[in-house]
């Protein structure tokens, strides 16, 4: 049988007290390796929440942003009844015939010599019209029989120049919707605007 | 007769035609496609979707059917969209344009999810670099790039990038390419030809301040990798030519110095940060530009100026500090979109003081380097959102009220519903034919009184057309006006459940805007402490060295 040495003997407690310090720090770490991992799992959970809470506030902007569309539109169509009925309705649009000859600056139009709209352009409505967009200028109402209609534009051409151009249209309200477009064109190479007037039936 | 007639045109014919010319009419498109078509594009445009979506009600051809979907789109209908999309996708003319809005409405995962997300964008992405023209093709090709790259395929997405035409998209391609090799490379050449490569393609943008912006922050880019890399005078020939009028500008000089100075030209280091220091310190390379000062004076053996430059800087600092203090608590009580986005000059009404000068403002800068998070983009533009939507709910309400009193005022005014034509109107319309028969007779054919003549009588005539049918409308009056009128009660009932449901949604939307400002505010003091404590650490090491200098020269 194989004695303990007495100097062992004497450090037992000590050796004993170490285990017990090494089993703490052991539990310690554990518990320190437990909570962070609890920690990131509860962080994850709570991006997880915030990011489903975002989608779902999302869901909510998009589902008002339809509802608020289909009232738009009903409150356009009522705009046109209420305010703009059939018989005595005239609307005036504008459109471009040559796309890069004149840059618009703005359009003033008068109806029997009141102004009734003015508009100026941003880039974004220039290119519009330059892509083939119509531009409703004015929508009213005015009495059956002859008016004069006379819109005043200002606008840059492709050569630089500034230019100003009075134009003036005769036409005569019949019963029905009244559609008049003005369409403007500058040609190469002096770029003189040419306003020409239709009306649609 | 010519007094005669005089008398006859405004007074008569006028109000004849205003009596009967106010029945309700249902109005549509206006029944010309080629002009619904012009309307509508121009409306989608400028923003007006209800007005897009009133002129594309029926779509039957496919440039109608494009728009619908964009309106569609913008206004939060996906699914409607996504049907005509795929319409759009198996037709002849707008395949490309369709399959690449398709494919963005993918990355969201709305649609689909996982695989069948990934493979059905890239089939999108491929159909619309084939048929797609222009932009378009250029788009889907930049994307089928990332989506190679973001799955580890550089050499693949490298072919995709080699087959574009030279622009913004390429451009972008070429950087992000860039970037990957510039994390796995140890040596930056292959980093530093693609992004030479991606500023020969931001010059051909068309877009010309887009191109610029491009331009300077790939140049600070190849700046700060050449520096890494100790290739000094690379990173100050890049660096050199970042436009001083950019959003890097601060960035660019800062790195401009650093490459100076590691060449030893301290003095003209000097001067690129003292050209740093005039932007705000929340753009990158300002703090540092303000210790690299007192740096450079500390280099260059003129210590006083270095003790003077760390004590400015440390200034400076402070009062950084204390101006994120103050936008800190005007944020908790104002909440974020006033504090900071309202309140830095950015909305329309005050583009006009919108110039370069706004790179100089302390709190515009902050939302410049705030926005530049694409989460604080989407966070901003919810907010924004809910704001523009209760301004036209209000402005929608104000106008229904208007339609509802002037309709109920319509209903309830009976006397002109029992009206109809009198009989002495019908006799003073008779009357009126006849004369303008004898006038007509008695004109000179050809004469401007004979086609003024002919001219009334067509007005007449027009008149005469609108009184034959008022009967029939006097008969729908109550019907027609009851039922506009119903519709308007309808519509403000929604409008109102929509506005309670909007407000509520903006709570929310400022709470998780607020909430994401101030941790960016509090990153922004927490950055600005550190470089107080830098420049306090240099201050104390300068005392220090001084006043041992002082103990070795009084040593006896």
């Amino acid at each position: 049988m194989v004695g303990i040495h007495p100097a062992v003997r004497q450090v037992e407690p000590y050796i004993a007290a170490l285990q017990g310090i090494g089993k703490l720090m052991c539990v310690l770490a554990l518990g320190f390796v437990l909570a962070a991992s609890i920690t990131q799992v509860e962080n994850a959970q709570a991006d997880t929440a915030q990011a489903e809470e975002l989608a779902s506030l999302d869901r909510e902007i998009e589902a008002i942003k339809s509802d608020l569309a289909s009232l738009s539109q009903t409150l356009f169509e009522l705009e046109e009844s209420v305010l703009y009925p059939a018989d005595t309705q005239v609307a005036v649009f504008l459109a471009l015939k040559d796309k890069n000859g004149l840059a618009l600056d703005s359009v003033e139009l008068y109806l029997n010599g009141s102004p009734v709209s003015s508009h100026l352009y941003t880039d974004r409505e220039r290119e519009s019209l330059r892509k083939g967009g119509v531009q409703r200028l004015y929508i009213g109402n005015l009495p059956h029989g002859s008016h004069q209609l006379k819109a005043i534009l200002t606008a840059s051409s492709a050569n630089e120049r500034f230019i100003r151009r009075e134009v003036r249209h005769q036409f005569r309200k019949r019963p029905g919707e009244s559609r008049i477009q003005m369409t403007l064109d500058a040609a190469a190479p002096d770029y003189e605007p040419v306003v020409s007037f239709q009306e649609w039936k | 007769m010519q007094k005669w007639i005089r008398n006859l045109k405004p007074a008569r014919c006028l109000a004849l035609v205003l009596l009967f010319g106010s029945g309700p009419g249902a109005m549509a498109a206006t029944g010309h496609p080629e002009l619904d078509l012009g309307i509508a594009r121009f409306a989608l445009a400028t923003g007006d979707d209800a007005a897009a979506l009133w002129y594309t009600n029926n779509p039957e051809t496919e440039h109608e059917s494009l728009i619908r979907a964009r309106a569609l789109l913008n206004t939060g209908r996906q699914n409607q969209a996504v049907a005509l999309l795929d319409r759009l996708i198996d037709g002849d003319y707008y395949r490309g344009e369709a399959a690449l809005l398709k494919s963005t409405l993918m990355v969201k995962s709305t649609l689909t999810d996982g695989d069948q997300n990934q493979s059905g964008r890239t089939r999108l992405l491929e159909l619309a670099s084939q048929k797609g023209h222009g932009d378009i093709r250029q788009q889907a090709f930049f994307h089928l790039a990332e989506m190679a790259r973001t799955n580890e395929q550089p050499e693949r997405a490298g072919q995709i990038l080699a087959s574009m035409d030279p622009g913004y998209w390429a451009a972008l391609g070429y950087m992000n390419i860039a970037a990957d090799y510039a994390k796995h490379d140890l040596n930056p050449s292959r980093a530093l030809i693609s992004l030479r490569v991606a500023m020969a393609m931001a010059e051909e943008d068309p877009d010309r301040a887009r191109g610029e912006a491009l331009k300077a922050q790939l140049l600070v880019r190849a700046g700060l990798l050449a520096y890494e890399n100790e290739d000094y005078d690379k990173a100050i020939s890049f660096l050199e030519k970042v436009a001083l009028e950019s959003y890097s500008t601060p960035q660019g000089l800062y790195l401009h110095g650093l490459a100076l100075s590691a060449k030893g030209k301290h003095r003209d280091a000097m001067q690129s940060w003292h050209r740093a220091r005039k932007y705000p310190l929340a753009f990158p390379g300002v703090a540092e530009s303000w210790l690299g000062t007192g740096r450079g004076y500390d280099m260059a053996g003129y210590l006083g100026q270095a003790g003077e430059a760390y004590l400015s800087a440390s200034a400076s600092y402070d009062s950084e500090r204390v101006t994120l203090r103050k936008l800190a608590d005007l944020i908790r009580d104002k909440g974020a979109f006033e504090a900071l986005v309202t309140g830095a000059g950015e909305t329309q009404a005050e583009w006009f003081l919108a110039d370069s000068r706004m790179l100089t403002q302390p709190r515009s800068a902050y939302l410049l380097r705030f926005m530049e998070n694409a989460g604080s983009q989407e966070a901003v533009r919810r907010v924004r959102d809910l704001d523009n939507m209760l301004d036209r709910m209000a402005q929608q309400e104000r106008t229904l009220t208007v339609f509802r009193g002037v309709l109920k005022e319509r209903l309830a005014d009976r006397a002109s519903q029992a009206a109809g034509i009198s009989e002495a109107f019908a006799a003073n319309f008779d009357a009126l034919v006849r004369r303008i028969s004898s006038a007509r007779e008695s004109a000179i054919p050809g004469s401007d009184s004979a086609t003024e003549l002919r001219q009334l009588a067509l007005t007449l005539a027009d008149v005469r057309d609108s009184a034959g049918r008022f009967g029939a409308r006097v008969d729908n009056r109550d019907q027609t006006l009851g039922g506009l009128s119903a519709k308007v009660g309808s519509a403000l009932t929604s409008l109102e459940r929509n506005r309670q449901r909007a407000s509520q949604a903006l709570i929310q939307a400022n709470a998780e805007l607020d909430q994401r400002v101030l941790t960016y505010v509090d990153s922004e003091a927490e950055r600005m402490t550190v470089a107080l404590e830098k420049a306090e650490q240099q201050i104390a090491h300068l005392y220090e060295y001084l006043a041992l200098q002082n103990l070795d020269r009084s040593a006896p």
